[in-house]
């Protein structure tokens, strides 16, 4: 059932909205560059909006909370480049007469900007809170950042602590039955070297999607987003979906050395080339890009799962199983993942 | 299962489908950690707000955020239900942990099955009492949320499934029949009190409308006092002598008729039952000494003997006049294995019913759009698992409390040896039904309690859930919030003035430093389920919230209640950030603030109640001595004062940042005109102290050394002044307020010979 309504969001389309730990917040970002904070009203079930400000010189495109032990911070990235770090801020509360404390008022104030990515940053998330504030950024220049603050509570200080391009990462095993690890595909990608300036690079990506399925430099059919392993014990893993190859790399992060891929996961399952010619033709098999990636929490289960949504308009799950798992399947001391269920109820 | 739900306004508009893929639109969603609810809106793989395809730019509602859930929030009926049930889970689970500790032979012993039907006893009736309740005409102002009809359903379905599956110990092996025909006789009352009370008042009853099928009725169903009182009737008033005489013989018939509870061992009961049946094949004798013409069989209004064979073929048991007497009754196939146990085959066993239910269901089958009908037949034939998923689509709650005695009965093995987990989610069949429980009581984050309750009890998986729901529940002591629309307990569904007024109440206790109300029952309730790690992780939230809002006391207490140490500290390092930004007057009002729990800790750390790090003491000892100092300097207790300053470099409590600063404060009491406040060896000390600040300094370690005062200095004098030079040179103001105070000594004769000549030498080598 519908239990609420924020109309007119904002002036221009909402591209993420993320709720804070409690979901009592909810924080939106959209084209118009702006983020805004809205409060749930327990007792009304209302949102109001509590800050607005305007974040980026471009569209905002994903937005994260920190979880809360490091405080009230948000992460925004954004298609000018950059990914932006944001603290609340409190006044400071005035006593009253009667001893209450009167309401603090907040303030979202900018408390750092990263600038590495070479083309738009297209998703950022705080790694789970166990690695410490840390947060990775995916850019449709192919590459996965990492960064983490030295200086809590400062937040001003983030070391870029790894830079992947996530097209070119060593794997840890050889391709599986089920799972190619890495093709090489046939098109041009948008990389360092050829990202045009950004305004000419936005018109440049508006006329490639008047020809949809078509040309080789297409940056809005690809997919880059990411989604961490919630889970602890298996060490800092990622999932990150590889530009226009429609793949998943499971990639993970090891201190002191190059990070691994450690499972694609290829929802085209025979070994084609990567072609985006006209759909239909018989010998080549039209890729689409993985738009949206969740990890959910493993809770205690002994597999992963993984949520892919796909521009071909499917959703896979997908059962990621780590070595020496027991299980049904037999996965030899390798990382195994295979598709649990497929929909395609999205027409 | 895929579920469609209309959400308004809507952002596509009839036919503009193709619009707005063309415009390079997309939905997305946002799940709430809160209650499970989504946020959906439209998003785009634009980079701007371009027109593309000459599709203009985005207008009006695909700029909404619309929110949905997956459940209706519980209202206050349900909501009754709900916690007075849970208490009834909470009972059974502890009961099945106490059974479990025995081994697993005391499971299934009598007393326990007897305290297990009693508790499934409990879930009847208060299904039974929901359904009484919401079958009230009085008015609701805000409707029911389920209907009378629903919770009737859940009372028969518990119902059937406690003669089926858990009856009392004592008749779990014997003969069903009766117990399935009061089973019915309770929740399908055939036929009504208002068709006797009609026909009874009518002088022939059996002129009336209905008669015969009422009678059958009866007979069938065992509601002998119903049926014998129409047979005296026709004994005595109707007009075939033939069918006075058989109503005559029918009566002790029925009357003698015998049930299982008038014996006390099954082969008494058989016996009994087997002479019965003799007397009955002798009144079917009698029936067909009747004449065969219609003048006899006929009584103007019916053919009475064909009626009379029908009941007497029941008594008998013939199978197929039974199937056929019931569907020409309107009866459904529940009547007729009913009917079976009584009548056909009187020694039917529970285990034995499947198969005749398949037998019956064949010939009448169930509702298929029917699901309490759905979930009736598939208990009655033994698909435990099946009848759970049909209870899942009916309520929810059905198919949990159903799943968690099924699975103590032993009943789910069965299904889940096939497959093992559901949807290799790694859950079993009874965790996966109790989850999905869990689930809908997390659409109402008033009912966290309960919500962490089932999910704790479902294993590891159900745990780690639990410990999410737990980690979220607001605290409620942030200034922004406000008096929850539910109340905790989950009675009252109203904000009223009381409340607010409670929450104020509750938190400014909070502020008080208490632990008390929301942080105490998540504190308790980490406690009961053994969740250590997650209170101390709430605790730190907390901790860091208030911290940020400056309010130091309470942040200190939640860093402590979390064992947080290095939190603490950097807690007391923002306090001591305060000195520096805000002066020592704002200093010594908020170290006032934090002054009580600074002493619990204190005295904590001594006792070792706590195993806090040394490091975390000293500054707390710190914190406290250099607010103690300021304070008194401030009320001009200049003596105190000035024992505290030096107290503190004794005591070797002072950080070395801070030194500078001591030194610093330490010019004004040098230069008092008043008195001598510093004896010799304390002026030694100064000197020391000042003399390992200028060395350290001059090797490069001036950061270590002067970081505090460089800070105040450029805070008092704003951009641009400051600097390490800037402190030098006022420890030089220090180092000459020294050499007068020295000076002042020698001349009054401060502090005796001995530490005057130290003071000397030290002065000769630092004096400029």
């Amino acid at each position: 059932m519908q239990t609420g309504l924020i109309q007119n969001a904002h002036d221009d389309l909402v591209t993420d909205a993320a709720y804070d730990f409690y979901g009592l917040h909810l924080a939106t970002c959209s084209l118009d560059q702006r983020i805004k904070v809205w409060k749930l009203d327990e007792s009304t079930g209302e949102w109001i909006s509590k800050d607005a400000w305007k974040a980026h010189d471009a569209t905002v495109s994903k937005l994260s909370w920190a979880h809360p032990e490091f405080g009230s911070i948000l992460a925004s990235s954004s298609f000018d480049r950059t990914v932006k770090i944001w603290e609340q801020t409190y006044s400071e509360p005035e006593s009253q007469a009667n001893g209450a404390r009167s309401q603090n008022t907040s303030r979202w104030i900018e408390r750092a900007v990263l600038v590495d990515a070479k083309g738009t940053v297209r998703s950022v998330e705080f790694s789970p809170h166990h690695f410490g504030l840390k947060l990775a950024t995916i850019s449709s220049d192919n590459f996965l950042r990492v960064y983490e603050c030295l200086e809590q509570p400062v937040l001003t200080t983030w070391q870029l602590t790894e830079e992947i391009d996530i097209l070119s990462l060593p794997s840890v095993q050889g391709p599986l039955s089920n799972a190619i690890a890495l093709t090489t595909p046939t098109q041009t990608f948008t990389s360092l070297e050829n990202t045009p300036p950004l305004p000419a690079h936005s018109l440049q990506s508006q006329q490639s999607l008047t020809r949809l399925g078509s040309g080789p430099h297409r940056e809005a059919d690809g997919g880059w987003c990411l989604s961490w392993c919630k889970e602890r014990y298996w060490g800092e893993i990622l999932a990150a979906s590889v530009g226009t190859t429609g793949t998943v790399h499971i990639i993970q992060l090891l201190p002191s050395r190059r990070p691994l891929i450690l499972l694609t996961l290829d929802p085209y399952p025979s070994p084609t080339t990567t072609s985006f010619d006209e759909a239909g033709n018989g010998l080549s098999q039209t890729r689409y890009a993985i738009t949206s990636i969740s990890w959910a929490p493993s809770c205690g289960r002994s597999t992963h799962l993984i949520a892919t949504g796909s521009r071909d308009g499917h959703v896979k799950i997908w059962r990621v199983k780590r070595p020496d798992g027991s299980g049904e399947e037999s996965n030899e001391g390798k990382w195994f993942g295979r598709v649990a269920a497929d929909f395609d109820d999205h027409k | 299962m895929a579920v469609h739900l209309d959400l308004l306004p809507p952002f596509i508009s009839r036919g503009g489908g193709e619009d707005f893929v063309k415009a390079r639109h997309n939905l997305l969603l946002s799940v709430s950690p809160r209650d499970n609810s989504i946020g959906v809106f439209a998003g785009t793989v634009r980079s701007s707000h371009y027109a593309v395809n000459g599709v203009a730019p985005t207008q009006g509602k695909v700029r909404d955020i619309l929110f949905a859930s997956a459940d209706k929030m519980p209202s206050a009926e349900r909501r009754l239900f709900i916690t007075d049930t849970s208490v009834i889970f909470a009972a059974f689970q502890n009961l099945i942990s106490v059974t479990n500790e025995k081994g697993s032979e005391a499971l299934f012993n009598v007393e326990n099955l007897r305290l297990m039907n009693k508790l499934v006893n409990d879930y009847v009736n208060f299904a039974k009492e929901c359904w009484v309740h919401a079958s009230q005409a009085v008015a609701r102002p805000d409707g029911l949320q389920y209907t009378a009809d629903h919770y009737r359903s859940i009372y028969t379905c518990t119902s059937l499934f406690q003669t089926l599956y858990l009856p009392d110990p004592d008749v779990e092996h014997a003969p069903v029949g009766d117990e399935l025909m009061e089973w019915l006789n309770t929740h399908f009352i055939e036929p009504s009190t208002e068709e006797g009370d009609v026909l009874s008042r009518l002088e022939s009853a059996w002129e009336g409308e209905g008669f015969w099928e009422y009678l059958t009725r009866t007979a069938l169903r065992g509601l002998t006092k119903a049926t014998v009182f129409f047979l005296k009737l026709l004994s005595s008033s109707h007009p075939s002598s033939y069918l006075q005489s058989l109503s005559d013989s029918l009566i002790p018939i029925l009357e003698d008729q015998p049930h299982l509870q008038q014996f006390k061992t099954e082969r008494e009961f058989t016996l009994a039952h087997h002479r019965w049946k003799n007397q009955v094949k002798a009144l079917r004798v009698e029936l067909h000494h009747v004449p065969e013409d219609e003048e006899t069989r006929f009584d103007g209004w019916d053919n009475w003997w064909d009626r009379l064979s029908d009941i007497v073929a029941v008594l008998e048991g013939r199978e197929d006049v039974l199937m056929r007497v019931v569907q020409d009754l309107g009866g459904g196939w529940k009547e007729v294995c009913a009917a079976w146990g009584v009548f056909v085959d009187p020694r039917l066993r529970r285990q034995e019913l499947p198969e005749v239910v398949e037998r019956v269901i064949d010939v009448i089958p169930y509702d298929p759009t029917d699901l309490e009908d759905i979930i009736h037949a598939q208990l009655l034939t033994g698909e435990v698992a099946k009848a759970l998923v049909s209870a899942e689509k009916l309520d929810v709650w059905l198919s949990c409390h159903l799943a968690d005695v099924m699975n103590a009965l032993g009943l789910l093995q069965e299904a889940e040896e096939g497959e093992e987990v559901v949807d290799g989610t790694g859950t079993t069949l009874r965790q996966h039904h109790v989850l999905q429980y869990a689930e809908y009581l997390h659409s109402d984050p008033a009912l966290w309690r309960i919500t962490v309750d089932y999910m704790c009890a479902c294993g590891e998986i159900g745990t780690y859930r639990a410990d999410e729901v737990l980690l979220r529940v607001p605290l409620g002591f942030s200034s922004y919030s406000q008096p929850t629309g539910s109340d905790p307990g989950g009675k009252k569904t109203t904000v009223n003035d009381d409340r607010i007024a409670d929450t104020e109440d509750e938190a400014s206790r909070i502020r008080a430093g208490d632990i008390v109300g929301v942080l105490k029952e998540v504190n308790q309730c980490c406690f009961e389920h053994g969740r250590e790690g997650v209170r101390r992780m709430v605790c730190r939230i907390a901790g860091k919230a208030l911290m940020s809002e400056k309010q130091y006391g309470l942040a200190i207490s939640y860093y402590t209640s979390a064992e947080d140490w290095p939190g603490l500290g950097r807690v007391i390092d923002q306090v001591l950030n305060e000195y520096i930004t805000q002066g020592p007057a704002k200093f010594t009002s908020l170290v006032a603030e934090i002054a009580p729990s600074l002493q619990t800790l204190r005295s904590a750390a001594d006792s070792s109640d706590y195993p806090m790090h040394g490091i975390f003491l000293h500054r707390l000892m710190f914190i406290v001595k250099y607010a103690e100092f300021h304070q008194r300097k401030i009320s001009n207790d200049l003596i105190e004062a000035a024992a505290d300053l030096m107290s503190m470099f004794e005591g070797d409590i002072a950080p070395t940042s801070w030194w500078g600063v001591l030194l610093q404060d330490s010019v004004e009491f040098l230069n008092h005109p008043g008195g001598m406040l510093f004896t010799s060896a304390n002026i030694g000390l100064l000197l020391r102290k000042m003399e390992e600040v200028q060395t350290r300094t001059s090797q490069g370690s001036g950061e270590d050394y002067l970081s505090v005062l460089v800070k105040i200095i450029r805070s008092s004098g704003g951009k641009g002044i400051g600097g390490e030079k800037e402190a030098l040179n006022k420890l030089k103001m220090v180092r000459l307020a020294l050499a007068k105070y020295f000076a002042r000594c020698g001349v009054i004769g401060v502090g005796g010979k001995d530490s005057l000549n130290a003071v000397t030498r030290n002065s000769n080598v630092y004096a400029s």
